[in-house]
């Protein structure tokens, strides 16, 4: 554990987060990488300030934690997964709108609309 | 939509194309006891075909194999579940220590014989996820559409 | 044998609703064999029931949970069984009759028959979770036959009123009985009530049970949906709303009455509930031009009556109830079925357009005379020896007694009034009101045979009123099983008695209402409340929408970046507060673990914050690719050449894969439209995320108290796994199904990724084969 890579988890989170509350999906897509980024690096760290490789045999000072190597792993693999569906939906959405951004639901706003309105009409 | 080709860059694609093949499969071989493992491995052979896509376009991609991606989905995670599912056969737990034990005895193979066909399929899933982003993002987008879709 | 009958009515419900359209009004012939089976039974264990021996059936349904499926059949039962069977076999016999050329007839005769089948499960169960089964069956089974007519606002409406009404007092004593049962440690009823649970939640459990059972039997103040489910078919009015479903709550009440009654705020509540839905609904009878109406209130004002008797939980007062609880299902259903065959008749069952009744009507009108004198307590009918029991039992009490003694003699006052009020309105309506059109008379009597189940009824009421012995032995048998201490010998004549003189003051004050109807309904109309019942009920329909849609709209703001927005701050808000208070702060950690994490973590810090102000998308995505390869970096330093391998491998293709998506998009990100979420509120909850990794990530690495478990993987590796990359080995073998479920998600992705892609194009030719050879040969290389 140290404080630089603590850091560095924390601003990649935070960068991430904020690409994540964009209204254009390539952004939110490029910020749930860097919230990968930033889990991997706290993974790694929950393991400790690293070492020789974990391979059976040899020598020469300890060796590092392979449990969160291995979840970082699994992760870093799936991570590139979703993204890779995400950008199916943001071509998608392209295909559809001709834009990446993700647009409020219509019905959600006429709902909320005539509640502030009052009487909600019976939706046929 | 046709791209300019480079006779320079296709050839040297070719050239780390057969390379990049035989490093993939060192990786999926050598995983169990160095660096590498069927993720790597994968990951190297699915590099490898997207640069062949990124020289030579989709056609080339597409007859290369002459497999559809989903069938090499589909095989990677059969051989994941089969191994798995095996051992339940022979009375141990899936993916059990004692069943690589028993595994052993019958077929009277080098060890770590069903670990390796595990990491096989997840190669072969790896490489399949990325032919499909190819198949689909990039084979797919550049046909014309039929439902009245309006290409943008 | 319990279990067969419930069977039968199930069966024959289903197939009779099955076969609807083909059975017409067979299906009552059809469906009418399960009550008449029920009956029959009943009367067959009859002997032996009276005498003690009741009989009970188990079934285990999920014994784990105490969940058995018990049946049981105690005199008590036997009573309720003799009113949803007995009683339920002649309205079937009357529907046949009523619903000749109906294009309802089939639906309704299965409706009928499951609903008849659901009462049975009530009364019968003696499993607190089977009785709350049965008892939402009713309150569907009655929905869809409130509801019948269902081309009808009316009927659809009053279908809704009664079932969300009854519906949600069933929650509220399903809620009830959970409590309970957790207290008594039993869920069965019989054991339940033998040894009752006290304090703690006891009370309140009562209350949520009460709440059901108010709402079933139609109590004030929720009684405006039984006036309202009048819009059925009379049939089904006479069979749900006087003998069998709502009675379902007095049921109830008089079950749980002989151990519950000194708990708390049992006897305030359900005697002060019941005097007032006696007076209330006695007030109302006295208004409605409606037939149906009159007895819909006059039967909310039984019910109170009823609920009174039960509640006070004593011997005398138990007694009595059963004997009323047997007379009232005897009259009202033989009312509500002369009001049937008048409307049938005449087409209306409006006091201000009802014709005079001719010749043809004398059966008719003298089963409406003795059925209403009934109702009225005059001797010697069945409900004049009921109330002279209620009377006898509260006579002899103190001053609580005396008072609520007072309040049911001035409602049966009231009982008197709108019984001749129901009587005038057969013989002599012109008594009543005077239309401004003469009316007409109507000497054609009604249909044959359609009064036979009313005249059987009516004859019972005379006969139990003559013969108070034919029943006195049931009624005790009932009242015994309820209350070891209760009996009732029932007689005619008691002689000359506070009893006697009680009734003739009823009689009296009850005559003088009516004569004086004049002046009484003009004062009630100055008094009555403006809002009605219904007017309540609607407004609070009204109320939950609209606050659902304020829920909605305050919530469900449609806006994706608020949606996200409100989770993350959540999840890191909410373990920031937690941690506020306690000790959980280890310590500040070392500055840096080794030197080569200073240019990894400089790359990530600057790649991220270029990607995160980038304005193009190709460059933000290629700078999110530098973030990655300073990851790979970073793997390397800390002794995982795996990992790096496998970064370094996945940035390249998201590069790729980015570059086939970015290149249809437009190269610089446009302004966004309409930003619900604003930068300085995006920028707070990124803050609060990146302090609450930071704080989390220290805190918890200081928390760790085990050795970490990768030691033993180590150790382990190469003898079990036969590998001596221990990373691999736990991938591929210790943590290989986690693996596998990874695989699995990636397949998943491929099929998503294909799907969205494909979308409006044609399926693809398969692939042509060529070797590699060839396509060399092809490319020229």
């Amino acid at each position: 554990m140290n404080l630089l890579l603590v850091v560095t988890a924390a601003f990649l989170c935070a960068c991430g987060t904020y690409l994540v509350l964009s209204r254009h999906l390539s952004r939110v897509i490029i910020g749930i990488g860097l919230l990968g980024h930033g889990v991997n690096v706290l993974l790694v760290l929950s393991g400790g300030d690293g070492g020789r490789p974990a391979f059976v045999g040899g020598d020469g000072g300890p060796v590092a934690d392979p449990l969160p190597q291995a979840l970082v792993l699994t992760a870093i693999v799936i991570t590139f997964g979703v993204i890779a569906f995400l950008l199916a939906l943001a071509y998608r959405s392209w295909r559809v709108t001709g834009n990446d951004e993700v647009e409020d639901d219509v019905e959600d706003r006429r709902i909320a609309r005539e509640a502030h309105q009052g009487e909600p009409e019976a939706s046929t | 939509m046709r791209y300019r080709r480079s006779v320079i860059f296709d050839a040297t694609v070719t050239l780390v194309f057969d390379g990049a093949l035989v490093l993939s499969a060192y990786l999926l071989f050598a995983g169990h006891n160095q660096p590498g493992g069927g993720f790597v491995g994968g990951l190297v052979a699915a590099g490898a075909i997207a640069l062949h896509y990124v020289a030579g376009g989709g056609d080339q991609v597409r007859s290369l194999l002459g497999v559809q991606p989903w069938t090499l989905l589909s095989i990677g995670l059969a051989l994941a579940v089969g191994t798995a599912v095996v051992p339940v056969l022979f009375g141990a737990n899936p993916l059990d220590q004692e069943a690589y034990q028993v595994e052993l005895l019958v077929l009277g193979k080098a060890k770590a014989t069903t670990a390796l066909v595990f990491d096989a399929g997840v190669y072969l899933v790896v490489v399949g996820l990325m032919l499909m982003i190819l198949e689909g993002l990039g084979l797919a987008s550049d046909e014309p559409l039929d439902d009245g879709e309006v290409e943008r | 044998m319990l279990f067969g009958l419930i069977a039968l009515h199930a069966a024959a419900g289903l197939v009779v609703l099955v076969g609807a359209r083909r059975l017409g009004r067979w299906g009552f012939v059809v469906g009418g064999t399960a009550p008449l089976a029920a009956a029959l039974v009943a009367l067959a264990s009859a002997g032996a029931v009276l005498d003690g021996r009741s009989t009970t059936q188990r079934a285990g349904w999920v014994p784990q949970l105490g969940l058995t499926l018990d049946l049981r059949l105690d005199a008590f039962a036997l009573l309720m069984v003799a009113l949803v069977s007995g009683i339920g076999t002649l309205v079937f016999a009357y529907a046949w009759h009523y619903f000749a050329g109906s294009a309802y007839a089939g639906r309704a005769a299965g409706l009928l028959t499951l609903f008849a089948g659901s009462m049975l499960g009530v009364v019968l169960a003696d499993n607190l979770l089977v009785l709350y089964g049965f008892w939402e069956l009713t309150s569907i089974t009655s929905y869809l036959l409130i509801g019948l007519h269902d081309d009808d606002r009316d009927a659809r409406d009053g279908a809704l009123h009664a079932l969300l009404v009854t519906g949600l007092g069933g929650l509220a004593m399903l809620g009830g009985f959970v409590l309970l049962g957790h207290a008594a440690g039993t869920l069965q009823l019989s054991a339940l009530l033998a040894d009752p649970p006290s304090g703690g939640v006891v009370p309140v459990a009562l209350v949520l049970v009460l709440l059901g059972a108010f709402t079933k039997s139609a109590q004030y103040p929720f009684h405006s949906w039984l006036p309202r489910a009048m819009v059925a078919p009379t049939p089904i009015s006479a069979y749900l709303h006087s003998a069998a479903m709502v009675k379902a709550g007095v049921y109830l009440v008089a079950r749980f009455a002989p151990a519950f009654a000194d708990v708390g705020p049992w006897r305030p509540l359900v005697v002060g509930v019941g005097l007032v839905t006696m007076v209330a609904g006695g007030l109302r009878a006295l208004r409605p031009f409606d037939l149906k109406q009159l007895l819909a209130f006059g039967t909310i004002s039984q019910l109170g009556f009823l609920v009174v008797l039960f509640g006070l939980g004593r011997p005398e007062a138990t007694a009595a109830a059963c004997a009323l609880l047997l007379a009232h299902a005897l009259f009202k259903a033989a009312l509500f079925m002369v009001v049937g065959i008048v409307d049938h008749a005449a087409h209306t069952r409006d006091l201000r357009r009802l014709p005079l009744l001719g010749a043809g009507w004398r059966a008719t009108r003298a089963v409406a005379l003795v059925s209403a004198a009934s109702m009225a307590a005059i001797p010697p009918l069945a409900g004049f020896v009921a109330k002279e029991k209620a009377y006898a039992a509260l006579v002899h009490g103190d001053a609580t007694d005396r008072a609520i003694l007072a309040v049911l003699v001035v409602g049966s006052m009231l009982t008197v009034a709108y019984s001749a009020r129901f009587a005038a309105a057969l013989w002599r309506p012109d008594l009543l009101v005077v239309p401004s059109e003469p009316r007409t008379t109507l000497d054609a009597g009604p249909r044959h045979g359609i009064l036979a189940p009313a005249l059987v009824l009516a004859s019972a009421t005379a006969l139990l009123g003559l013969w108070p012995a034919t029943w006195s032995r049931l009624v005790d048998g009932a009242a015994n099983s309820l209350d070891p201490a209760a009996h009732a010998h029932l007689e005619l004549w008691h002689g000359f008695n506070a009893t006697l003189a009680l009734s003739a003051i009823t009689l009296a004050g009850g005559a003088l209402i009516f004569a004086l109807r004049r002046p009484v309904s003009a004062l009630q109309a100055r008094l009555a409340p403006r809002r009605s019942g219904v007017d309540a009920y609607d407004a609070s329909v009204r109320g939950v929408l609209r606050g659902a849609g304020w829920v909605t709209s305050v919530v469900q703001s449609g806006s994706l970046p608020v949606y996200a927005g409100i989770i993350l701050a959540t999840a890191a808000l909410a373990p920031l507060l937690a941690m506020v208070s306690g000790a959980w702060w280890p310590g500040w950690p070392d500055a840096i673990g080794r030197a080569g994490q200073i240019p990894a973590a400089g790359m990530l810090v600057a790649g991220a914050t270029a990607a995160t102000v980038a304005t193009r998308r190709f460059a933000a995505a290629l700078l999110l690719g530098v973030v990655g390869y300073g990851m790979a970096l970073l793997f390397v330093v800390q002794g995982a050449p795996d990992l790096a391998l496998t970064q370094f491998a996945v940035e390249t293709l998201s590069v790729v894969v980015f570059l086939l998506v970015l290149r249809r998009l437009p190269d610089r990100f446009e302004r966004e439209s309409q930003p619900l979420l604003g930068r300085a509120a995006r920028l707070a909850v990124s803050a609060l995320v990146g302090v609450w990794v930071a704080v989390g990530a220290i805190a918890f690495s200081g928390a760790r108290t085990a050795a970490p478990v990768s030691e033993e993987m180590v150790a382990r590796s190469l003898p079990e796994g036969y590998g001596e990359n221990v990373v691999n080995v736990i991938l591929v073998d210790i943590r290989g199904l986690d693996t596998m479920g990874e695989i699995t998600v990636l397949v998943a992705a491929g099929i998503g990724i294909a799907a969205l892609a494909r979308a409006g194009r044609p399926p693809r030719p398969r692939p042509e084969r060529r070797s590699i050879r060839e396509h060399r040969e092809e490319v020229g290389a």
